[in-house]
């Protein structure tokens, strides 16, 4: 009877969550799939995989999923290693840490909307950063116009998920024992030998746990490059969510819903490592 | 001695990157106290006739710190002057606050019985979960649009609201927390023989109070800052919310832009100091197993 009772009640308190999960996003995504085999959305003929090879022959599909790529590929490490070095000088710090932490953390806070004509006074070709390179003497720069607009977007993204990152290597650090550090000094070994023996073995379930959180955010950038750069940023910038948002809007759902199939499959992937990852270092 | 500076610069290294953190900030507050004229003045990048007879070829954007006048002008236009700012600003909370309260019951519910519940598949659904997570907005809006085209709500504020409670970060994060507290609290009351429903009123969502303000602060700062739903949805603009109106003003009306992003962000920011405890807290439990 007990027993009966561990089993069931558990459940009721999943039911609305599940319920609600199956309605808004399993089942309209599996409605969705049957638009992944046809020509066009309505009375559409039955085309087998043609879509996904239309799709990986799409110019503008393989550069969104290029740019994405190359994005988090960029991104993530440089957040990493700038978000450790800053969480490890808070963390010898004496006090205000929770002041400097709140310095970190205010622009993830803060929102797009409300920063976008600074960033676009920021970086516009007769904007302000440009203003301060011409007093040097330096030509104006095309910092939106050109390949350098990836690396503002890179910019505003650090700027932006910092403090997150911050706060979770900020819990990682304290929690190692500081006995440790005292038995290696006694060993004699060195600072650098300290950090990469002790301190990043033991941060490697949080290292996991900010890259799957990185994943999330590096896709929420589409935001502020849409509301700087609109539809059609330029090319280094044309992301695989900029390609997604376009087809939807020229109603070409088989396209996107494909593209859609493809990240299910390539995130499917990604977690399923990562989680193996995750087991392995715990 | 050496030891002392160190700590000292160190200091002064991080106080200087937070100041350049928070720069942005610093040059929307203090330029909502200037003038319209005097935002005009720097902003523009338009030649006036003076610069021609001067030989001067390019107009630059200058930002400035300290307002030559300190004036409530952007503020008094925003605020007074033009109510439909404050319809906008309405229309935010309308959306927002529906989705934060939901979220934050339906995860709470949820990650309780994800810790309770004993069932062989149980991981595997969690991991669903986990994966519709991963996914960008832009994956899900296909799913979002048919399944508010078959409940007829595409022109209501439900078709952004629904999805909204029922997305799966909340759990995500609510059963790392719960991860957290000890096991015996659970099986202490229901030795006592206590109901499930009556720890979980009494004993486990009273201990959950990070994780709750830390997911409350997450989703209300992600539908605040809402753009591409409303851009979907929500065609009329009385109904918009301010996110999308700053982007427009943006392009043209730039005299009050920087009053009207202060009043926006000022919400977040004042969640954030109440908060910032609390969020800690909740985020870094995010990333137990």
């Amino acid at each position: 009877m007990l027993k009966n009772q561990k089993m069931d009640w558990p459940f009721l308190f999943i039911l609305p969550s599940l319920l609600g999960f199956l309605l808004f996003y399993i089942c309209p995504f599996l409605t969705s799939l049957r638009y992944v085999f046809v020509d066009k959305p309505v009375n559409g003929n039955f085309v087998g995989m043609q879509n996904f090879i239309d799709l990986f022959q799409s110019k503008s599909y393989l550069n969104g999923l290029k740019n994405t790529l190359i994005f988090m590929g960029i991104s993530i490490p440089v957040n990493i290693v700038l978000s450790l070095r800053i969480s490890l000088m808070i963390h010898k710090m004496t006090g205000q840490k929770e002041l400097f932490t709140l310095l970190f953390l205010i622009p993830l806070v803060i929102p797009s909307g409300s920063m976008l004509y600074f960033w676009k006074m920021l970086f516009d070709y007769n904007g302000y950063v440009n203003n301060l390179l011409f007093r040097i003497g330096i030509d104006n720069v095309n910092w939106l116009g050109t390949s350098l607009a990836r690396y503002v977007m890179i910019g505003v993204f650090v700027w932006k998920s910092l403090g997150y990152n911050i706060v979770l290597f900020l819990s990682g650090l304290s929690s190692i024992p500081k006995e440790y550090y005292a038995a290696a000094k006694v060993d004699g070994a060195s600072e650098i030998q300290e950090f990469f023996k002790i301190t990043l073995v033991h941060l490697l379930p949080t290292l996991i746990v900010i890259v799957i959180l990185s994943i999330i955010d590096s896709f929420k950038i589409f935001k502020e490059i849409y509301l700087i750069a609109g539809n059609y940023p330029h090319d280094s910038i044309y992301t695989l969510q900029h390609f997604m948002n376009n087809m939807f809007h020229s109603l070409n759902y088989q396209k996107l819903t494909t593209a859609t199939c493809v990240l299910v499959l390539a995130i499917t992937m990604s977690t399923q490592i990562l989680f193996k990852l995750e087991k392995k270092v715990r | 001695m050496k030891k002392k500076m160190i700590h000292t610069l160190n200091y002064m290294a991080l106080f200087l990157l937070g100041i350049l953190f928070i720069y942005p900030l610093i040059v929307t507050f203090t330029n909502s106290f200037m003038s319209e004229k005097e935002i005009m003045l720097h902003y523009s990048t338009q030649l006036s006739l003076f610069d021609v007879l001067e030989g001067i070829k390019d107009a630059f954007v200058d930002m400035k710190l300290i307002p030559d006048q300190v004036s409530g002008e952007q503020y008094e236009e925003v605020l007074i002057a033009q109510p439909s700012f404050l319809v906008l600003l309405t229309n935010s909370m309308k959306i927002t606050f529906p989705v934060v309260i939901g979220n934050v019951l339906v995860s709470l519910l949820s990650a309780y019985g994800f810790t309770l519940w004993q069932w062989k598949y149980k991981e595997a659904l969690f991991r669903l979960y986990v994966i519709v997570m991963l996914m960008p907005l832009q994956a899900v809006i296909v799913p979002n649009y048919i399944i508010a085209d078959t409940l007829q709500i595409k022109d209501s504020n439900l078709a952004i609201i629904l999805p909204g409670i029922f997305a799966p970060f909340g759990t995500f994060l609510l059963r790392q927390n719960m991860k957290a507290m000890s096991k015996e609290y659970f099986e202490a009351a229901s030795v006592d023989g206590a109901s499930i429903g009556y720890i979980f009123l009494y004993i486990v969502v009273p201990q959950m109070k990070s994780g709750i303000s830390a997911l409350s602060i997450l989703v209300f700062i992600e539908y605040w800052n809402l753009v591409e739903q409303a851009v979907i949805f929500i065609k009329e603009y009385y109904r918009e919310p301010l996110s999308v109106y700053l982007s427009r003003i943006a392009e043209g009306k730039v005299g009050l832009i920087f009053a009207a992003s202060c009043v926006y962000m000022f919400v977040p920011i004042w969640f954030l100091i109440l908060g910032q405890k609390d969020l800690e807290k909740g985020i870094e439990l995010s990333g137990i197993k």
